[in-house]
C-alpha cells in the first residue's frame, strides 16, 4: 500500500514540477505597449519566439493605484487586444497598467507589463474628417474631431482637450507630390486662399494640443478641384464698368466729330461778291459812260524825261513799273485804299507832297503811279491847249495814262475848274504852289477818266508821238489831251486815278469840297492800281470791270510806259479795240 | 445720489478684490514654462516608469486626492508638493543613467524656480494654507513612507506627469509652444 502511495506521489510531484518547468519555459512576450487613439485603445504585444499554434495570450489590466489585476482575456490568438471598453475613464484618471503573458495549454509565461503607465499622454490625436468647400476663390475647410462610438456622451474631444487645440494643414496641388505648403490654424474652421489658381488641391490635417506632448496623426487626403470662375460678381461689375466707359468715350468722340464737321459759316469778312468786290464801284458818284481812251499829248511827256529816265521804272508795284526804291512803294497805299473820305486822302496827300516834289525833282522815284514824274516848268491857266496845262488839267481829272505831272502853281489854278468835274485832282493845285516851292514837282499820278464822245472825236486830232522818256518807257502811246480846261464831269473816272498829295494838303487846308472828286479819284486810283495789278493776267476780269473804266484806262495810261510792262501790248490792243 | 455713488464704489472695490484674490496664485505661475518640464519628463517617462514594480500603489493619486482640491487651496498644495519633490523625491532617487539624470536635474531646477515664484506670492499673503490643503499634503507623505525609499522615489518620479497635469489645470498656464 505504502509503496503504491509513494509511487503515485512521486509521479504527481514530477508532473507538477514538469508542468511548472514547462510554464516557466514558455517565454513571455518581449514587449507590451499601448497604441491608443481617441477612445480607441489597443494593446499590442510581440509574440513569443517559437510560438506554436496552441499558444495564446492572456491579458490583464490594472487601474493605476487601485485594486488587483483584472484578467481581460484568457486566451487571445491575436497579438493585440482592444481595451477601450475597460479604459473609458482613461481621460479622467491617472492611467492604467496592462500585462500580457503567453499561454500554451497549461503552460504560462511570465507576465510582461507595459513599460509606462498608460495615460492620456499616450493617446495619439487624430481628426475625424475634413470637409472642403469652394467659395469666392477660397477653399473653406471644416475639421471634424473624432467621434468614436464607444466614447461616453460627456467625453468629447473638445471637452477633454478644451484648450490649445491646433491643426497643421498641408496643401498640395495635384500634379506636385512633394510641394506642400503648411499652415497652422487654431480653430476647426479654416480658409485657404488659392490666388486664382486652377486645378485640384489636396489637403491633409494633423491635430495637436500645444499644452500637451501628445503626438498627432495626419488625416486622410481630401481633394477639391478649382475651376476658373468667369462670372463672379467682381468680374461682372468690372465688365459693365468697362462697357460704360467705352460707350462714353465713343459718344464723346462722335459728338466731337459732329461738332467739328458741322456746316460752318464763313466769316462775314471773307464773304465777297465778285461784282461788289471793288468798293470804288459803290463810290462812283456819277453814272458811268463808256470808257474812252484819250490819247495824251506825247510832246508833253518829253519834259518828263530827265526824271523819268533816272527813275527806276522797273518793278513798280502799282502799275507794273519796276521800282526798287522804297519811295515808290510808300505811295502804294494811296492807290490801294478806296478811301471814300476825302479827308483820308488829303491826309495821305499831306504826307506826300514834299516827297513827291522832291521825287519829281529827283527823277520821280517816288511816283506811285507809273514812276513817271513829269515836271512842268511853267504852266499857265490860259495856255489851255498846251500840254502842260492839259496835263495839269488832265492830271487833275483827265484820263491820263498814268503820267504824273508836276505842275506849277499857275497851271493848277486854271485846272481847278475843270478838274473837279472829271474828278481831277487839280483843284488844290493853285494852293499847292502857295504852300510849297513853286518849282516843286507835284506828282499827280495817272488819271484815267471817261470822257464824252467829243473827247473821242478829238482823238483823231491827237498827236501820236513817241515819248522819248527815259529809255524804258513805251515808245508809243496815244493820248489826247483834253483842250478844254473845264471838262464836263464825266460820269466816272474809269481808269486809275492817282491822288495828288498836294491836292490832299489843299483839301486839308479847306478847299471847297465840291471841287474835289476825291472819292472818285480815290476810286479811280483804286481801280488803277487794281487794274495795273490785273493787267498781266486778268483781263477777262478787267472786261467785267468795263463799266468801271478799268479796262480802257490801262490802255491809255500805260501807253507811255515802259515796254517792259506786261500790260503794255494789251493796253495798246485794248486801245485799238476801243477806238474802233 | 451721493449714497448711491458711495455704495457703487464700494461694490466695485469688493469685486475687484475678490477677483484679485481668486487669481492670486495663477498670476504667480503663468510665466512658468511647463512645456519644457513636460518634454523632459516624456523623454525619461518610459525609463522611470518601467522601474516601478508596484502599479497598484500610488502616492499622488490616492482616492483622487488632487482632484478634490479647491481653488483656494491650490496655492498651498502646489507649494507643499513642490517642497515634497525637491526635498524628498529628487534627493532620494539615485539615477545611474546620465541622460536620465540630466533630465531629472532640469525638472528639479524648474521646480526650484517655481518655488521661488510662489514665495513671492506668499510674502504678499496670497497663499494661505487651510486644513484641507494640510491634510492632502499629509496623505501624500504617508503614501511615500509606506514604500521603500528607492521604490517610493522612483514611483514619485513616475507620477510627475500627474503633478504637472494638475498644475496646468489649476494654474491656467499658457502654452509657449
Amino acid at each position: 500500500m505504502l509503496p503504491r502511495l509513494v509511487v503515485l506521489l512521486a509521479a504527481f510531484l514530477s508532473r507538477r514540477l514538469g508542468s511548472d518547468a514547462h510554464g516557466t519555459e514558455l517565454p513571455s512576450p518581449p514587449s507590451v505597449w499601448f497604441e491608443a487613439e481617441f477612445f480607441h485603445h489597443i494593446l499590442h504585444w510581440k509574440p513569443i519566439p517559437n510560438q506554436s499554434e496552441s499558444t495564446c495570450y492572456e491579458v490583464a489590466l490594472l487601474r493605476y493605484g487601485i485594486g488587483p489585476w483584472n484578467s481581460i482575456s484568457n486566451c487571445s490568438q491575436a497579438l493585440s487586444y482592444d481595451l477601450t471598453a475597460v479604459t473609458l475613464d482613461l481621460y479622467r484618471s491617472n492611467g492604467y497598467r496592462a500585462r500580457v503573458r503567453a499561454v500554451d495549454g497549461s503552460r504560462h509565461s511570465n507576465w510582461t507589463v507595459t513599460n509606462t503607465r498608460f495615460s492620456l499622454d499616450e493617446v495619439t490625436l487624430t481628426v475625424g474628417s475634413v470637409k472642403l468647400e469652394i467659395h469666392n476663390g477660397f477653399i473653406l475647410g471644416k475639421i471634424q474631431p473624432p467621434r468614436p462610438k464607444m466614447a461616453p456622451a460627456n467625453d468629447t474631444y473638445e471637452s477633454i482637450f478644451s484648450h490649445f487645440r491646433e491643426y497643421e494643414i498641408a496643401i498640395r496641388k495635384v500634379p506636385g507630390n512633394f510641394t506642400f505648403t503648411h499652415k497652422k490654424v487654431k480653430h476647426e474652421n479654416f480658409s485657404l486662399l488659392t490666388s486664382g489658381e486652377v486645378g485640384e488641391f489636396c489637403v491633409q490635417v494633423k491635430p495637436s494640443v500645444t499644452s500637451r506632448t501628445n503626438k498627432g496623426m495626419w488625416s486622410k487626403e481630401e481633394c477639391v478641384s478649382l475651376t476658373r470662375q468667369y462670372f463672379t460678381v467682381t468680374n461682372v461689375i468690372i465688365f459693365f464698368a468697362f462697357v460704360l466707359l467705352l460707350s462714353g468715350a465713343l459718344a464723346y468722340c462722335l459728338a466731337l466729330q459732329l461738332y467739328v464737321r458741322r456746316r460752318k459759316k464763313l466769316p462775314r469778312v471773307l464773304l465777297f461778291k465778285k461784282p461788289n468786290a471793288f468798293i470804288f464801284i459803290s463810290q462812283r458818284p456819277s453814272p458811268e459812260t463808256q470808257d474812252t481812251i484819250h490819247p495824251l499829248d506825247e510832246e508833253a511827256f518829253l519834259k518828263v524825261s530827265p526824271e523819268l529816265r533816272n527813275s527806276d521804272l522797273h518793278g513798280s508795284t502799282d502799275s507794273g513799273f519796276g521800282s526798287t526804291k522804297p519811295s515808290l512803294q510808300t505811295e502804294e497805299p494811296q492807290f490801294l485804299l478806296p478811301d471814300p473820305h476825302p479827308q483820308a486822302d488829303r491826309t495821305l496827300g499831306n504826307g506826300e507832297p514834299p516827297e513827291l516834289g522832291d521825287s519829281c525833282s529827283n527823277g520821280s522815284s517816288n511816283s506811285t503811279d507809273s514812276g513817271i514824274c513829269l515836271q512842268e516848268p511853267s504852266l499857265s491857266p490860259s495856255t489851255g491847249p498846251t500840254w502842260e496845262q492839259q496835263v495839269g488839267s488832265d492830271s487833275r481829272g483827265q484820263d491820263d495814262s498814268g503820267i504824273g505831272l508836276v505842275q506849277n502853281s499857275e497851271g493848277q489854278a486854271g485846272d481847278t475848274q475843270g478838274g473837279s468835274a472829271l474828278g481831277h485832282d487839280s483843284p488844290p493845285e493853285p494852293e499847292v504852289p502857295a504852300e510849297q516851292d513853286p518849282t516843286a514837282v507835284v506828282f499827280r499820278g495817272y488819271l484815267r477818266q471817261t470822257r464824252c464822245a467829243e473827247e473821242k472825236a478829238t482823238k483823231t486830232g491827237c498827236l501820236e508821238e513817241e515819248l522819248p522818256l527815259a529809255g524804258g518807257l513805251g515808245p508809243k502811246f496815244r493820248g489826247c489831251l483834253d483842250d478844254e480846261a473845264g471838262l464836263h464831269p464825266p460820269a466816272l473816272a474809269k481808269g486809275y486815278l492817282k491822288q495828288d498829295p498836294l491836292e490832299m494838303t489843299l483839301a486839308s487846308s479847306g478847299t471847297p469840297t465840291e471841287q474835289w472828286n476825291q472819292p472818285t479819284e480815290e476810286w479811280s486810283l483804286l481801280a488803277l492800281s487794281s487794274c495795273s495789278d490785273l493787267g498781266t493776267s486778268d483781263w477777262s476780269f478787267a472786261h467785267d470791270l468795263a463799266p468801271l473804266g478799268c479796262v480802257a484806262a490801262p490802255g491809255g495810261l500805260l501807253g507811255s510806259f515802259n515796254s517792259d510792262l506786261v500790260t503794255l501790248p494789251l493796253i495798246s490792243s485794248l486801245h485799238s479795240s476801243d477806238s474802233s | 445720489m451721493k449714497l448711491q455713488c458711495v455704495s457703487l464704489w464700494l461694490l466695485g472695490t469688493i469685486l475687484m478684490l475678490c477677483s484679485v484674490d481668486n487669481h492670486g496664485l495663477r498670476r504667480c505661475l503663468i510665466s512658468t514654462d511647463m512645456d519644457h518640464i513636460e518634454d523632459s519628463f516624456q523623454e525619461i517617462k518610459r525609463a522611470i516608469q518601467a522601474k516601478d514594480t508596484f502599479p497598484n500603489v500610488t502616492i499622488l493619486s490616492t482616492l483622487e486626492t488632487l482632484q478634490i482640491i479647491k481653488p483656494l487651496d491650490v496655492c498651498c498644495v502646489t507649494k507643499n508638493l513642490l517642497a515634497f519633490y525637491v526635498d524628498r523625491v529628487f534627493k532620494d532617487h539615485q539615477e545611474p543613467n546620465p541622460k536620465i539624470l540630466r533630465k531629472i536635474s532640469s525638472i528639479a531646477n524648474s521646480f526650484l524656480y517655481m518655488q521661488k515664484t510662489l514665495r513671492q506670492c506668499q510674502e504678499q499673503r496670497q497663499c494661505h494654507c487651510r486644513q484641507e490643503a494640510t491634510n492632502v499634503t499629509r496623505v501624500i507623505h504617508d503614501n511615500y513612507d509606506q514604500l521603500e525609499v528607492r521604490s517610493a522615489a522612483v514611483k514619485s518620479l513616475g507620477e510627475l506627469d500627474i503633478f504637472l497635469a494638475w498644475i496646468a489645470k489649476n494654474h491656467e498656464v499658457t502654452s509657449s509652444a
